[in-house]
């Protein structure tokens, strides 16, 4: 049994890294919002699954002008990925204004922004169906190949005990571009002035704003920021996995919060790092889950783990594996 | 001088039950008359609303309120072929109605988010559906199954039973978590309950998994088999009364002041000697009792369920029924629940069928897509916004209750007083 | 007969100490006051007592019984209840109820019995109900009974936290600045009301407090705090002429020149 799991490794290392570096970057479109507003902005999954669809929408606009045959695939995905998350930042900041702006006006309690960014999600959801379904007469929508290349990482003639794993090009595509924004996030974050004005925001949101700090730009900012992120990783899910529909926001957003909680909520680099990591222990329950049971349990329990996952570490360790505890002041 | 009128009406209460009858006996024997309208339907419940808003005695109230749903309503609908769907209709909206209610004493007074109820309404589900049909046998070493359809009965209380210790089980755990934390894990459990059921077909075979439990026995009441929806709305009618008593007798109870009382300022609660964690375990057993009762009811009525009717999306429909109406205002949540449905199941169809009609004979052009009947979520994510924004408190927002100040100082003076010195009652203690 | 002892307590958050090394006896139906500037720790105090907070070290004995490790409702449950410094009430109830559940832990009524319709529970209801009007008479808040607890005024709303700690019949009543944002003539009813609370309800009372006019009118005792340590105790008169105290609130020049 165990030289069995051991065998697949390297293939569950590379299926988890994929999976994890996209969580990894929703996750970050949870923590800034809930570092600054403490908000779960359950719109988040769905602006990721709308960038996935306005990548979508490109890519088959582009090819029906024949754009395609012209021009590499890769100045193609990043014209894409460009606009999806252009898009999709325009679509948080304008969710925030529309929605969860006036509630803070009013001092409206936390429960109804909850329930307000619920409402937003299934808004996103049944919007991106029917323009789909008018466009395409189908909500399920097959991107058309891009990146297909298979390779062999050739592990076994190292290791003898390991299988070779296969990937993608686009596998590749997906690290670079991921690494690639996480690394300008935390850049931005942590060196740029609107960076500084963002972690002033998100400690005392009363301070900052004596501090001259112009409070909603920054939440404006950040939004945009999240959502942009989401939207491209979107794009990134849609060359990688090919198929999307509206729906497949709402788990893989849960997963991608639970990468953030894991991480310590509010902590960039704790939301990259548990996202990687969910990515990875999801892809090894998936491979694993019927030899470890003994085929009592399959590949269909995957999603129990990460919500297992979640809620063992909301409830033992909220503040993450990267956070400091709080303590409520009375 | 409408102003002047309505304010003498207010007033008038002969006026208002001449007017009322009137209302009434009008949309009874419209609906009876045309008897497959959907609107003479709906306006005939509207009188349950009109019924609400009139001044009378609130047992008077009770009393005409039961007489429409349990006679007129039914013996109006009876006479077309609609019969059945109304029906079906009406028993939906009883068991959301009793399943909201429920919902609201975890949200509405002991403010506690919960995005996965619709994990208890699957407990009370399955725990009959596995019984009532030939699914125990994959697993029970002793009895035979299905047991018989009399046993349906004690199914209700069984489920509420089953479900209370799964809102105990999930409770104990969650309620480490707060505010924000809470709605998601409970969100988390009611997926894992889902998936789980739905998986549950191997290495022993539960649930039958994906394939869903088929051929559940029917209830049977005096040798009766219960298989219309006409008769479900009675079963349903019963649980949903009971539902409202327990609701109603609670809310202003001792133990219904302290789920406000931690809803509003936990940390004070505490220290007025209220136990935070038996507090919240309550409004989880018992709220999702009530979902409990409903499942067995709806597992039978549908004598087919699977995994799929427990979906997130049902758990945020429950919740769209308790904002809607008005978060800890049981009238508001029966009224948000019946909107929901009715709109849910019968409007939406209903235009779905009238478009798809137009589009066949060419009249107008509307795509598939568009499908009002589809855009279930659309719908119900705009009226959350829009409730959340601008009337956050619901359709009918919860009202304190007003004690009788008068009555109460008569009493205060009446009794010997020991925080005032009064030289009536000399001798009271000090 | 000291009814509460305070044994060596000491508070850490973290690297922080809130309070160190702090212990104290309370007499029984005295007054006592704990005072001292911003940030000393007083309120950290009331809220070890009252097991919001776990000392870190230490130990609070009420009649003998140790307090630690309970949980906050135990602690009501052993008498001990108290007011907030930023007001705590369950705004969106009404006044009466309020106080009806500050009564919470003496009605015996159960859940279930309340759904059996049994006579005694709905008695027990109704003489709650006498009762929580009489405390609102008692407190001067009679006129305001179906309002709702959030819209009552500043002053209102701070007896309100008086009379829902005293319906759960306290043996010690913790008061965390009565008096702030109060103007003189209602600092002075209060003042009455608490002296009234001591012998008509048989109530011990500790309270934080900066109004210090106040606190020399009505304490029989007082604790002076400063930086989480105890730097003084004593009556009125021994605190009013203690150098360290006037150090304490006024820095170290001041008292030197004086």
């Amino acid at each position: 049994m165990l030289q069995q799991i051991i065998q697949t490794l390297p293939q569950v290392l590379v299926d988890g890294l994929t999976l994890g570096f996209i969580y990894a970057v929703v996750a970050i479109g949870y923590t800034m919002v809930y570092g600054i507003l403490e908000l779960i902005n359950f719109a988040h999954g769905d602006i990721f699954m709308t960038g996935s669809f306005v990548g979508a929408g490109m890519l088959f606009f582009l090819l029906s002008i024949g754009f395609m045959s012209s021009v590499p695939s890769l100045i193609l995905f990043i014209i894409i990925i460009l606009v999806a998350a252009i898009v999709t930042g325009v679509l948080g900041v304008g969710i925030e204004r529309v929605a969860y702006r006036p509630l803070r006006r009013k001092n409206a309690p936390k429960l109804i922004a909850l329930i307000t960014s619920i409402g937003i999600s299934f808004i996103l959801e049944d919007a991106v169906r029917f323009i789909a379904e008018l466009k395409t007469g189908n909500y399920i929508l097959t991107a058309p190949p891009m990146f297909q290349h298979r390779f062999v990482l050739n592990v076994h003639s190292v290791f003898p005990f390991f299988n070779n794993a296969t990937f993608q090009s686009s596998f590749l595509v997906v690290s670079i571009v991921t690494i690639i924004m996480l690394i300008s996030l935390d850049i931005f974050v942590n060196r740029t002035k609107w960076g500084m004005a963002m972690r002033a925001v998100a400690q005392d949101r009363e301070t900052a704003s004596l501090m001259s700090i112009n409070v909603n730009r920054v939440i404006s900012v950040t939004f945009f920021i999240g959502s942009a992120l989401g939207g491209a990783t979107g794009v990134l899910f849609l060359i990688q996995y090919g198929t999307i529909d509206p729906y497949i926001g709402f788990i893989l957003g849960i997963k991608a919060f639970t990468a953030a909680v894991l991480g310590g909520i509010g902590n960039i680099r704790g939301a990259m790092f548990g996202g990687i990591l969910l990515g990875v222990l999801e892809m090894f329950a998936a491979a694993n889950l019927s030899i470890i049971t003994n085929n009592a349990m399959d590949s269909g329990y995957k999603d129990v783990f990460a919500f297992i996952i979640l809620i063992l570490v909301l409830i033992f360790k909220p503040e993450g594996l990267f956070g400091k505890a709080a303590v409520e002041k009375v | 001088m409408i102003k002047t009128w309505f304010e003498k009406f207010a007033d008038n209460t002969t006026g208002q039950i001449i007017f009322f009858a009137a209302y009434v006996v009008l949309t009874t024997l419209g609906l009876f008359l045309l008897s497959d309208s959907v609107t003479a339907f709906l306006i005939l419940l509207l009188s349950l609303l009109i019924l609400y808003y009139l001044k009378l005695n609130i047992k008077i109230k009770w009393a005409l309120g039961l007489l429409i749903i349990a006679v007129l309503v039914p013996f109006a609908a009876s006479q077309g072929s609609s019969y059945q769907s109304f029906m079906d209709v009406g028993t939906l909206v009883l068991i959301y109605v009793a399943m909201s209610l429920g919902l609201n004493i975890v949200v509405g007074f002991a403010g506690l988010l919960d995005l996965g109820f619709i994990a208890f309404f699957a407990v009370g589900a399955y725990t009959y559906a596995i019984f009532g049909s030939t699914q125990a046998n994959h697993f029970m070493p002793f009895g035979h199954y299905p047991l018989p359809g009399d046993t349906f009965w004690l199914f209700i209380p069984i489920g509420a039973i089953i479900a209370a210790i799964f809102g105990i089980l999930l409770g104990i755990p969650v309620l480490r978590v707060k505010g924000d934390y809470l709605a998601i894990v409970t969100l988390g459990f009611g997926e894992i309950i889902r998936i789980v059921l739905n998986n549950m077909n191997k290495p022993i075979n539960i649930t039958n998994g994906p394939m869903g439990i088929p051929s559940i026995e029917p209830p049977r009441l005096f040798g009766i088999a219960i298989q219309n929806a006409s008769q479900f709305y009675y079963i349903a009618l019963v649980i949903f009364l009971f539902a409202i008593y327990i609701a109603t007798r609670l809310e202003h109870s001792k133990l219904g002041r302290a789920w406000k009382a931690v809803r509003d300022n936990e940390i004070a609660a505490q220290a007025m000697g209220i136990p935070l964690v038996k507090t919240k375990l309550a409004a989880f057993a018992i709220g999702a009792s009530f979902s409990g009762m409903m499942g067995s009811v709806f597992a039978a009525k549908q004598m087919y369920i699977d995994a799929s009717s427990f979906t997130y999306l049902e758990s945020t429909i429950v919740l769209v029924m308790v904002i809607l109406g008005g978060m800890g205002s049981i009238p508001g949540v029966i009224l948000g629940a019946a909107v929901v449905i009715i709109l849910n199941n019968q409007v939406l169809t209903d235009i779905s069928n009238t478009l798809t009609q137009l589009s066949a004979s060419g009249v107008i052009s509307v795509p598939d897509a568009l499908s009002p009947a589809k855009m279930q979520r659309f719908i119900f994510g705009i009226l959350l916004v829009v409730f959340a924004l601008y009337r956050t408190k619901g359709l009918i927002p919860h009202k304190n209750r007003v004690f009788n100040v008068s009555k109460l100082k008569r009493e205060a003076a009446a009794e010997k007083n020991k925080y005032k010195d009064d030289p009536e009652v000399e001798g009271s203690e000090s | 007969m000291n009814i509460l002892e305070i044994k060596n307590l000491t508070k850490k958050f973290g690297g922080l100490t809130a309070t160190s090394d702090i212990s104290m006896s309370v007499e029984k139906n005295s007054i006592t006051a704990v005072i001292g500037p911003n940030g000393a720790g007083k309120t950290t105090f009331f809220n070890m007592i009252t097991a919001v907070y776990k000392p870190t070290s230490g130990d609070i004995l009420l009649n003998g019984k140790s307090l630690v490790g309970l949980k906050p409702h135990q602690v009501c449950h052993f008498g001990i209840t108290r007011t907030f410094q930023n007001i705590r009430l369950f705004s969106e109830q009404t006044v009466l109820e309020n106080v009806l559940v500050g009564m919470h832990q003496r009605l015996k009524s159960h859940w279930v019995g309340t759904l059996l319709h049994l006579p005694a529970i709905t008695r027990e209801e109704e003489q709650a109900k006498v009762e929580a009007y009489k405390i609102l008479e008692y407190v001067g808040l009679e006129d305001f009974v179906n309002e709702s607890a959030g819209n009552l005024p500043y002053g209102a709303q701070r007896r309100l936290e008086i009379a829902r700690a005293i319906a759960s019949q306290p043996k010690i009543l913790l008061l965390d600045e009565p008096a702030a944002g109060m103007n003189p003539k209602e600092t002075k009813s209060l003042t009455d009301l608490i002296h009234d609370m001591r012998t008509r309800l048989n109530v011990t009372i500790i309270l934080i407090e900066h109004d210090m006019k106040l606190v020399m009118e009505i304490s029989d005792y007082i604790y002076v705090l400063d930086h989480g340590e105890l730097i003084a105790s004593g009556k009125p008169d021994d605190i009013r002429n203690n150098k360290r105290v006037i150090e304490a609130y006024l820095g170290k020049e001041a008292s030197s020149l004086g």
